[in-house]
């Protein structure tokens, strides 16, 4: 009793003022733009994809569309809430339903929608493109991400990082659907979420050690 | 204004005038008086929070301790907007099921010595050297200065960290090192002339 009278003691003794996070819909809107932005960016660099005017006649392509850049938002809004230790642990379901129609999407596009590839089109070459958008998209969008979580001090690391990974993937895939013709959602689904469910696994073994010193307490 | 706290009469009377919620927000400001009347005023809550959750007396105050610092180090996350209450108690349910989970994996792999455990066949481990030598050294160290004796007491004994050593007692973690490689050599004066 008296260690902890001495450690309050301690704490409040010349307790320095500090700056309040702005509240999480605030935050979330910031990260929700700068996706955005960079969504924008891109397209004006590479052009829309080849066969833009096919697909936006086809609904599967805006239930796509819709479905990965509402997953995105979701996901972003929920980790900002989750992230913070009075908010509900129920806003991690918050993307599950956008990325319900994101998966019914790329399920249909896979299944009964082949994606019409024009006649000669350099699949290669339009592959590498592909996956440079995906990581051009994925590494600033990640990065800020990270910095803005890592300042909450997250005491729920491991459900900040999936859904960091989710709404990451969820912009990634936006700009992927609107700028190229290969059928690429569940690569970037797995290129943002294999890692980090290996980082949380490897967390829980190693007792969480990596995700708190990332941006945990 | 009426306390809002999740146990209004868990505080103090001194501070049931103000609210938790804007003791706090003070408290973000930099007010000394008032964040430290909010950590006494929610400390026997938290207490009652750790003992509900199953931990011993020793525990259970480790435990406070350690929900403290961690309001401490997040304290700019609070939002003064919202009622304090249920940030203290997310605050306190994470760390405490923290600690419920390092406990368990603990006890998954150890098992506790009991007063049985402690005699053994082998002679040198019945031997009344060493407990003179623990009572020679805890006598030792109860002559060191103040200073000193804080910092083995903190960093040695109960093997707290540099950082959290220098939050308990406001000094750096320089001064602390300083102090421990002083205490240290003392200690060996001190026993080296015992011995002799």
């Amino acid at each position: 009793m008296a260690d902890t009278d001495s450690l309050i003691n301690a704490l409040a003794g010349g307790v320095a003022p500090v700056r309040r996070l702005r509240p999480p819909m605030v935050r979330a809107l910031a990260w929700i733009v700068l996706g955005i932005a960079v969504i924008v960016a891109l397209t004006l660099w590479r052009g829309w994809r080849a066969d833009i005017d096919l697909q936006v006649r086809d609904p599967a392509f805006w239930v796509q569309v819709l479905g990965a850049a509402l997953t995105g938002m979701c996901a972003t809004l929920a980790v900002f809430e989750i992230s913070l230790p009075d908010r509900s642990r129920l806003w991690a379901a918050l993307p599950v339903p956008a990325l319900a129609l994101w998966a019914t999407g790329f399920a249909y596009g896979c299944l009964g929608h082949w994606i019409a590839i024009p006649a000669g089109a350099p699949i290669v070459l339009e592959s590498t493109r592909c996956l440079t958008t995906i990581i051009l998209a994925t590494i600033p969008l990640g990065l800020a991400l990270w910095l803005m979580l890592r300042r909450t001090r997250t005491l729920r690391p491991a459900d900040s990082a999936w859904l960091g990974a989710l709404a990451v993937a969820g912009f990634a895939d936006t700009a992927h659907l609107l700028l190229h013709v290969v059928q690429a959602s569940l690569l970037v689904l797995a290129i943002n979420v294999i890692p980090v469910t290996l980082i949380v696994v490897a967390g829980g073994l190693g007792g969480g050690r990596r995700l708190k010193a990332d941006f945990g307490r | 204004m009426t306390p809002t706290g999740p146990e209004a009469s868990a505080k103090p009377a001194a501070v049931t005038r103000e609210d938790w919620s804007v003791l706090m927000a003070r408290g973000q400001d930099g007010d000394e008086r008032s964040y430290r009347a909010l950590l006494q005023s929610i400390a026997p809550y938290v207490r009652s929070l750790a003992r509900r959750a199953g931990l011993s007396p020793e525990d259970c105050e480790d435990a406070v301790q350690d929900i403290l610092m961690t309001i401490h180090t997040i304290r700019h996350t609070y939002d003064p907007a919202r009622p304090f209450g249920p940030w203290l108690v997310g605050v306190s349910r994470n760390r405490l099921a923290d600690r419920l989970r390092r406990r368990a994996r603990i006890w998954s792999r150890e098992v506790e010595l009991t007063i049985e455990h402690e005699t053994f066949v082998a002679v040198e481990t019945n031997s009344f050297e060493k407990a003179e030598q623990a009572r020679r050294l805890r006598s030792a160290v109860a002559d060191l200065p103040a200073g000193q004796r804080e910092a083995v007491e903190l960093l040695k004994l109960k093997e707290m960290s540099l950082k959290e050593a220098a939050a308990v007692t406001g000094q750096s973690e320089v001064a602390l090192k300083v102090a421990v490689h002083r205490a240290v050599k003392r200690l060996r004066t001190m026993l080296a002339r015992d011995e002799g």
